[in-house]
């Protein structure tokens, strides 16, 4: 619970990015990055199931409401949120330590980037499916998918050493 | 009670992502216009495949009526369109016209209320009778060709021998040449008759139309008949050609009489030529 301030500027600041700058920024028509997720992805080991779950949905909402798509951005990031704990256990070995948390200063940059790969694909293919709702344009979804992941990845990545340097500082 | 909590307990986690993901898919599929537009597309499939097959059922209830009345202006057309050919026959030819005066063929609408054309001698049975002056000898025709001629009549009913019987022979003629041959079934394709004592020097060729020759005095002249599919010369003196039929007599319904004017007289004519 004392780390709640910490968390709640994060999904800020996250926000902030996300629907100030990125959201704005349409490269090609193809490539959408979502970074807002990275709030989900870093929540401590040791937050209940459900919380993370209604965490997820309120973190849609927010990026539903300014994205003006109500239910795509919750959908997406409830199935995140659902595959979490899932992803954690398949990329882990052994048990993780209760106190800290799935981030690039605890687990290490190869965990942490599968882990940011596995989580941004479940994400953005869940997203992208839903948007497009149609096998038609399976091809393209698929190259937005793989496009908008691998931006986000990034950016993701980015941010996360920032926050490591933050945090040595 | 305790197991159910304990097992709710133990699946919060999928139960909870389960109604929050449906929450948000609804939510989304009942907010943006594309997804809605989608889902719209993909039951108005279903419920438009239903609507059409609906509306194909009505219609065919309706078809009866619209048909009737259709059927009765085509009567009328008919009719007009005869006295209107006579009529520029008198023009076009000032020196008969005391004798062409008056119309030459006039039509009686009649429904099929029996049919067969699975029989070597088929017969029709139509809904006119005498009552409606339909008698013996007369053609039918429908809108796509020669039916039959009428055998018998009752007061309400006629029996019309088929042009798919064996027994009955129809003077027809070689649109092209102008050359009339005789026109029967052979009993074997409900869709094709056969047209005899074409000589060998006509040119022929396949989907040549076949037309009502009219000196029969049953049947109005060059009503289209069918179209040539097949000959080949036969007895090194005719002709035996294949006509497919324009009309189908397995779904034959609405057929004119022909109540040609002049039938009696004609007929009293040719019978004198005999003797």
């Amino acid at each position: 619970m004392k780390d709640f301030p910490k968390y709640a500027l994060l999904l800020i600041v996250l926000m902030i990015l996300q629907i100030g700058v990125l959201n704005n920024l349409n490269l090609g028509g193809y490539i959408n990055p979502y970074i807002y997720i990275l709030f989900i992805l870093v929540l401590p080991f040791s937050t209940p199931g459900w919380l993370l779950l209604l965490l997820s949905f309120f973190v849609g909402f927010i990026m539903d409401y300014f994205c003006n798509t109500l239910g795509l951005h919750m959908s997406a990031a409830v199935m995140l949120a659902f595959a979490r704990p899932a992803i954690i256990r398949s990329i882990s070995f052994g048990i993780q330590d209760e106190k800290s948390s799935p981030d690039l200063a605890h687990e290490g940059l190869g965990w942490f980037a599968r882990y940011v790969v596995i989580g941004v694909l479940v994400h953005h293919t869940t997203l992208f499916l839903l948007e497009t709702f149609s096998f038609r344009l399976f091809y393209l979804t698929i190259v937005r998918i793989i496009l908008s992941s691998a931006v986000s990845i990034f950016f993701i990545i980015l941010i996360e050493i920032l926050r490591l340097q933050r945090h040595k500082d | 009670m305790n197991n159910l909590l304990k097992l709710l307990e133990r699946f919060h986690f999928v139960i909870l992502f389960i109604i929050l993901f449906t929450i948000s898919s609804v939510l989304y599929f009942n907010t943006t216009y594309y997804q809605k537009a989608r889902l719209n597309q993909l039951t108005l499939g279903v419920s438009g495949f239903f609507d059409s097959y609906f509306s194909s059922w009505s219609s065919y209830f309706n078809l009866q009526t619209s048909n009737t009345k259709l059927f009765k202006e085509n009567v009328n057309l008919k009719n007009r369109l005869a006295y209107l050919q006579q009529k520029l026959k008198m023009t076009a030819d000032t020196v008969e016209e005391l004798k062409t005066a008056e119309v030459l063929y006039r039509y009686m609408p009649a429904t099929v209320v029996s049919n067969a054309v699975n029989q070597q001698n088929n017969f029709i049975l139509i809904d006119a009778g005498e009552q409606d002056s339909v008698m013996a000898g007369m053609g039918v025709i429908c809108d796509r060709g020669v039916v039959g001629v009428v055998v018998s009549s009752s007061e309400h009913f006629s029996s019309v021998i088929s042009l798919l019987n064996t027994d009955l022979v129809v003077s027809a003629k070689h649109k092209k040449s102008g050359v009339f041959g005789s026109l029967s079934w052979n009993g074997i394709d409900y869709r094709k008759v056969k047209l005899l004592d074409i000589p060998l020097h006509i040119n022929l060729a396949v989907g040549d139309t076949i037309v009502t020759s009219g000196f029969s005095a049953m049947f109005p002249p060059d009503i289209p008949l069918g179209s040539i599919v097949d000959f080949y010369k036969k007895d090194g003196r005719f002709f035996d050609i294949t006509v497919e039929l324009f009309a189908d007599f397995k779904s034959l319904d609405k057929v004119y009489v022909v109540n040609s004017i002049r039938r009696k007289e004609l007929n009293k004519m040719l019978e004198a030529a005999e003797k």
